[in-house]
């Protein structure tokens, strides 16, 4: 046993010295091969921690949302439905709520408008603990705190609003400062910035506008027996399914949308766009996998004298098919976790530079937040069989190849 | 002793290209002397040194090594008995570059496992016989061409083996080194050990310290009928 483990130790050294001695293709290689990881590791890391990121933000969300639904598109939503979904069996409470966009023609952007809760339901309101508006640059993680911005109507107040980040930032506007926006009407709609929130929501909260009720309702013209739509929360969520089923007997006109489902459209859209991003990248996974193929297959004419010498001073060709495996391992390892902690530095601590336009949408108001760093064993396995696995296995041939070839070779490189 | 029972070799069988590098040889070649091989180029001598040292298997006949048929056995076996009873000497040294002397030196043991220590220690002492210690930490290329012949005599003797094979070593070696070398055989020889070498140099088959001389010719021995 002693004997072996020194054998592989002989081999391994060998290995890491014929590595070094041919340091120029191994380090072209092993750059180009560490790129490749880079790129794929950063497109699964950010996928991943953005699908987790709204997740968490969604966990938040109503179990249940009901629209109203006229030729096939969504439309302001009556009261009175609320009335009646709430004498449904299991409902346990019912909010509607006020939403709506609100395109800025000067900045080009879209921003979206809502009326935070307490207002719309105001018999809730007051048996819910008061919200606070959350102004902080503070980073949520932990599972126990809140992803969504909580903000009291009562405290932003008639003729004020609370900004997303991304508007701050597209508007250059602050605290205290004036917007002009343009009603239903066409007439002109002073108000004034009472805060900015939380960038840790900034995912789904660059582009809010938090208003009051009144305001909201004179802005797009509702009336006061209108909603945009209502939240749902049930006592069971087992039972999500068959409210929305009476939902919907009740009033075929409304559409219920769970939970669930948004979550779904989420992972998705985000999947779409990771693969998007993996068949733009393809030509360059491709043109990697034939240099790597090319470097890795191809022996030269010195590496085969060599194994040529190796079996004419007593190495067997399992000692040279181990030395090779070694050296496709070495460097794809030292390749994998190279490109691995570039791409986790290069999402979680630069913001994912590269890829950000292309991962995070198209808007005028990009989100700026901060990814909570995410790795699976899953990803990363992947990412080492779709990597690791195959370079080794494509060096190993070749030198199965050359090594099971007479050691005479070397004899017959003098000539006679 | 070594016995080769009518060994042909041929090369390329089936093809237009098949040559035919040894046509029957029958020989003994007896352990603790010097033989040399020699003969015009083409005439076998380096086919019939590998087949001898294991290096490759004859197209038909036998060869045993003290009594024991070895050209029938399987490549593990081969390599076995390559490693523990051969040392080879090759025309072109055949070390590898990059690595210092003493690595190469090494090289042939590493696949038995021995320990780092007692190895390093005996690479020195035969580099030390051989003249070489102060370059035992050189790389190979930075050697002259006698000083990287030396080299290659030390890696053969580094598993201590009882068959020193040489294959034309004084070819790349002027005359101060070439007698310097046959002095080396000299020791070998005062070891014990049984010296195969093919030389078409007349210094080499010419010299006091060579026991027996085989001349080849056509993949024959001299003077048998083809």
């Amino acid at each position: 046993m002693k004997s072996w483990i020194e054998k592989q130790k002989y081999i391994i050294d060998f290995t890491l010295s014929s590595l070094l001695r041919r340091k120029v293709k191994n380090i072209g290689l092993l750059i180009l091969y560490a790129l490749i990881v880079f790129i794929l590791a950063s497109v699964m890391f950010f996928t991943h921690a953005i699908k987790k990121e709204a997740s968490l933000v969604l966990r938040e969300s109503p179990e249940m949302i009901v629209q109203k639904v006229v030729a096939g598109r969504h439309d302001l939503m009556p009261l009175r439905y609320r009335d009646e979904i709430l004498k449904i069996r299991g409902v346990q409470a019912v909010e509607g709520r006020l939403w709506g966009y609100y395109f800025d023609p000067v900045f080009g952007a879209n921003y979206t408008l809502l009326v935070p809760p307490a207002t719309t339901a105001t018999e809730q309101a007051e048996t819910e603990p008061m919200r606070t508006v959350v102004t902080e640059n503070e980073h949520r993680h932990g599972p126990e705190e809140q992803a969504m911005p909580l903000v009291g109507a009562e405290t932003i107040g008639a003729g004020n609003i609370v900004i997303g980040n991304g508007i701050a930032r597209v508007r250059n506007a602050g605290k205290g400062e004036f917007i002009l926006f343009r009603t239903h009407a066409g007439e002109g709609m002073p108000l004034r910035i009472k805060d900015t929130l939380s960038s840790a929501s900034e995912l789904v909260s660059s582009d809010l506008i938090l208003m009051t009720e009144p305001d909201f309702r004179r802005f797009f013209g509702i009336p006061e027996n209108y909603v945009t739509d209502l939240a749902v929360s049930v006592r069971n969520p087992e039972e999500l399914s068959t409210i929305a089923a009476k939902i919907t007997r009740l009033f075929p006109d409304s559409r219920p949308i769970i939970r669930d489902e948004i979550l779904r459209t989420y992972d998705s859209i985000f999947n779409w766009r990771g693969g998007m991003m993996i068949v733009i990248l393809s030509a360059a996974v491709l043109a990697f996998v034939i240099f790597a193929w090319d470097k890795a297959s191809g022996l030269s004419a010195g590496e085969r004298r060599e194994i040529g010498i190796l079996k004419a001073i007593g190495w067997e060709t399992s000692d040279i098919i181990r030395m090779k495996f070694w050296e496709g391992a070495v460097i794809s390892l030292t390749a994998f976790l190279a490109g691995v902690i570039l791409a986790y530095i290069h999402v979680f601590f630069t913001h994912s530079l590269v890829f950000e336009p292309a991962l995070k949408g198209w808007s005028t108001l990009y989100p700026q937040f901060k990814l909570m760093p995410f790795v699976s064993a899953e990803q990363l396995t992947t990412l080492f069989f779709l990597t690791v696995v195959p370079y080794t296995v494509s060096t190993i041939v070749p030198a199965w190849r050359a090594a099971t070839i007479d050691p005479d070779a070397a004899m017959r490189h003098t000539g006679e | 002793m070594i016995e080769l029972f009518d060994v042909r070799k041929v090369f390329n069988t089936g093809k237009p290209s098949e040559y035919s590098a040894l046509n029957g040889i029958s020989l003994n070649i007896s352990s603790n002397k010097v033989t040399v091989l020699t003969g015009p180029s083409g005439s076998g001598k380096t086919t019939l040194l590998s087949i001898i040292g294991c290096m490759s298997r004859p197209t038909a006949g036998r060869v045993k090594l003290s009594g024991r048929e070895i050209t029938s056995l399987p490549e593990r076996f081969l390599t076995d008995i390559r490693r523990k009873t051969f040392g080879f000497i090759f025309q072109q040294h055949n070390l590898i570059k990059g690595i210092t002397a003493l690595e190469n030196v090494m090289l042939p043991a590493y696949p038995l496992g021995e320990r780092h220590g007692p190895l390093k220690e005996r690479a020195m002492h035969l580099l030390d016989r051989l003249d070489l210690s102060r370059k035992a930490h050189s790389r190979i290329e930075w050697l002259s061409g006698g000083e990287a012949q030396r080299v290659g005599i030390v890696r053969a003797l580094i598993n201590d083996p009882s068959v020193i094979i040489a294959d034309e070593p004084t070819s790349n070696l002027d005359t101060k080194l070439s007698y310097r070398f046959l002095e080396i055989v000299e020791t070998f020889k005062k070891d014990g050990k049984t010296v195969l070498i093919t030389s078409h140099d007349p210094l080499v088959y010419q010299a006091s310290v060579v026991d027996e001389v085989v001349r080849l010719r056509d993949g024959r021995l001299e003077g048998e009928a083809p």
